[in-house]
């Protein structure tokens, strides 16, 4: 689900952007650190073959035809830091080549789907891989479209975008439907390339990347709190949004209570951006300054 | 082919075409900002907003008819959400959501169809995306037609096969993987082709383009005019 520009608020993408920029550095550090220059042409012709696959198609059911998203099959294949980064390209592309998902929303999409998505579809890889591999794939491709889905309904959800009850159970419901075809076709499309030649799937237990790991788990903390943001009651979240004002309101107002100046609103209004803009910085130079640490403690 | 004629607009000659890639990546972010932060009801800053596109449009030597009617791929997400809006009893928040992502669609078309993707695709690296990121989008987009072509040739070659009839169930299922695991192996024998024939030609680690790509005054001007009427149109 490619969110279009205008749709989420300017403190959630903003937010996102300054989440996903170090944390795609970190992703592209990570790739660019194991790989040698043969491996560059491959990522990229692997970004095309996930485009290309989408016109090959799979019956499923009634009249109706799926076909692959592709986070998990890159992980499997390429290794989950090289899959987070062609991803993130395929985003890219999509949005400035095929008007696929806004630019402000880029940072967004490529949270929901190249980073969380690829990540929360390595996982169970990564952990039962070698012992139980189709059911390991099976649920890393559904976690990775179910995540992803949930994320982006639950930012939706978040920026104020009107979404009655039944409407947001009927899209999860539709993200499960997908999230488990895709599951099912990852796992023939993998048998089917391990048939021909086995070198070209990883082998889960080859490294120990604890980082990784780690982040995997993150990942789908956060798919899980996306999906409670997206099927909890709208009340609940207007609730936290109107206390949260109310308070910032109150903090923010309160010093200025006496001024009756023209320019009143401007100033709130200034005071405010420069609010947003500082809890930006923060934010990024938190995940910045995480992402550092990561690669230090991992080349240490 | 939707890209194939993006591909023919963004080789076509104008003043739009001949800025630099940065400093048309820097006024669309200053104009999708703009945009975003702009309340619901704030009919004529939409309007003068939507001139100017026009306007640009128009200077580019674009079809106006093709790239209104391209923009549309993005309504039938926001008509349904601004449907949803409506019955909440937003109507101006849901007229708002639709011209505003329309608009934003029309510009980052208007920039995508003047400017070839692999200068774009410089021009971010410029502005600080790593090169390995850049590099791989490269790659990508050189391949995407390839690929696409070769998977088209196997969905003809398929249908030729069954006679014109579908399979369906566990045996069209199989036959689905089965071409896309061989797409697969194809795309990874040609990656290593590729790899070998730069190395014949002693590619250096990055691409070098055609076309010198400097940040001029007239660059320098065009973003800084572009920014302070956006700015001045939202807040004046």
């Amino acid at each position: 689900m490619h969110i279009p520009d205008n749709f989420l608020s300017p403190p959630v993408w903003a937010t996102l952007d300054a989440i996903s920029v170090p944390a795609v550095g970190l992703m592209v550090r990570q790739a660019g650190r194991d790989l040698d220059d043969a491996r560059i042409p491959l990522l990229g012709v692997m970004g095309a073959f996930v485009f290309a696959a989408q016109m090959i198609n799979f019956p499923v059911g009634v009249g109706t035809s799926g076909h692959l998203v592709g986070g998990t099959l890159l992980a499997c294949t390429l290794g989950p830091a090289p899959a987070v980064l062609v991803m993130t390209v395929i985003i890219a592309i999509q949005a400035f080549v095929f008007q696929d998902g806004g630019v402000l929303a880029l940072g967004a999409n490529v949270f929901n789907m190249a980073v969380i998505g690829v990540l929360a579809g390595y996982w169970p890889f990564h952990v039962w891989g070698a012992t139980r591999h189709r059911a390991a794939i099976f649920a890393g491709a559904f976690l990775s479209v179910m995540v992803s889905g949930s994320l982006a309904l639950g930012e939706l959800r978040m920026s104020g975008v009107a979404m009655p009850r039944p409407l947001a159970v009927v899209s999860l419901a539709l993200f499960a439907a997908s999230a488990a075809i895709e599951g099912v076709i990852t796992i023939c499309v993998i048998q089917a390339i391990e048939k021909l030649n086995a070198g070209y799937v990883q082998k889960p237990r080859a490294s120990n990347q604890r980082t990784l790991a780690v982040f995997s788990g993150a990942a789908i903390a956060l798919g899980v709190v996306g999906f409670l943001v997206a099927s909890a009651a709208p009340d609940g979240i207007q609730r936290l949004g109107i206390q949260m004002g109310l308070t910032a309101k109150t903090v923010l107002h309160a010093p200025l209570a006496d001024y009756t100046t023209g320019s009143f609103l401007e100033s709130a209004w200034m005071r405010r951006a420069t609010a947003g803009l500082a809890g930006l910085l923060l934010i990024y130079a938190v995940c910045a300054a995480t992402a550092r640490w990561l690669v230090r403690r991992r080349s240490a | 082919m939707h890209h194939v004629l993006l591909e023919r607009w963004s080789q076509r000659a104008s003043p739009l075409h001949r800025r630099d890639a940065r400093a048309k990546i820097l006024a669309l972010l200053v104009f999708l900002v703009v945009l975003a932060t702009t309340p619901a009801g704030a009919g004529a800053i939409l309007t003068t907003y939507a001139a100017l596109l026009a306007a640009a449009i128009l200077i580019a030597r674009l079809p106006l008819s093709g790239i209104v009617s391209r923009s549309m791929v993005v309504l039938p997400f926001s008509l349904t959400f601004a449907l949803i809006s409506w019955l909440a009893g937003e109507p101006w928040r849901a007229l708002a959501l639709v011209e505003k992502s329309y608009l934003s669609t029309v510009a980052v078309l208007l920039v995508a169809g003047t400017t070839p993707l692999p200068l774009l695709l410089g021009g971010l690296e410029r502005l600080g995306a790593p090169r390995l990121l850049v590099l791989v989008a490269q790659f990508l987009y050189r391949y995407l037609f390839v690929l696409s072509e070769q998977a088209q040739h196997m969905r003809l070659a398929a249908a030729c096969r069954q006679g014109g009839a579908t399979v369906r169930g566990r045996n069209g299922f199989r036959a689905a993987s089965g071409a896309l695991a061989v797409l697969f192996a194809r795309s990874h024998e040609r990656a290593e082709g590729v790899h070998r024939a730069m190395r014949a030609r002693g590619f250096s680690g990055r691409f070098s383009l055609l076309h010198s790509q400097r940040f001029g005054a007239r660059d320098g001007a065009f973003l800084l005019v572009v920014s302070a009427f956006l700015v001045l149109v939202r807040f004046g």
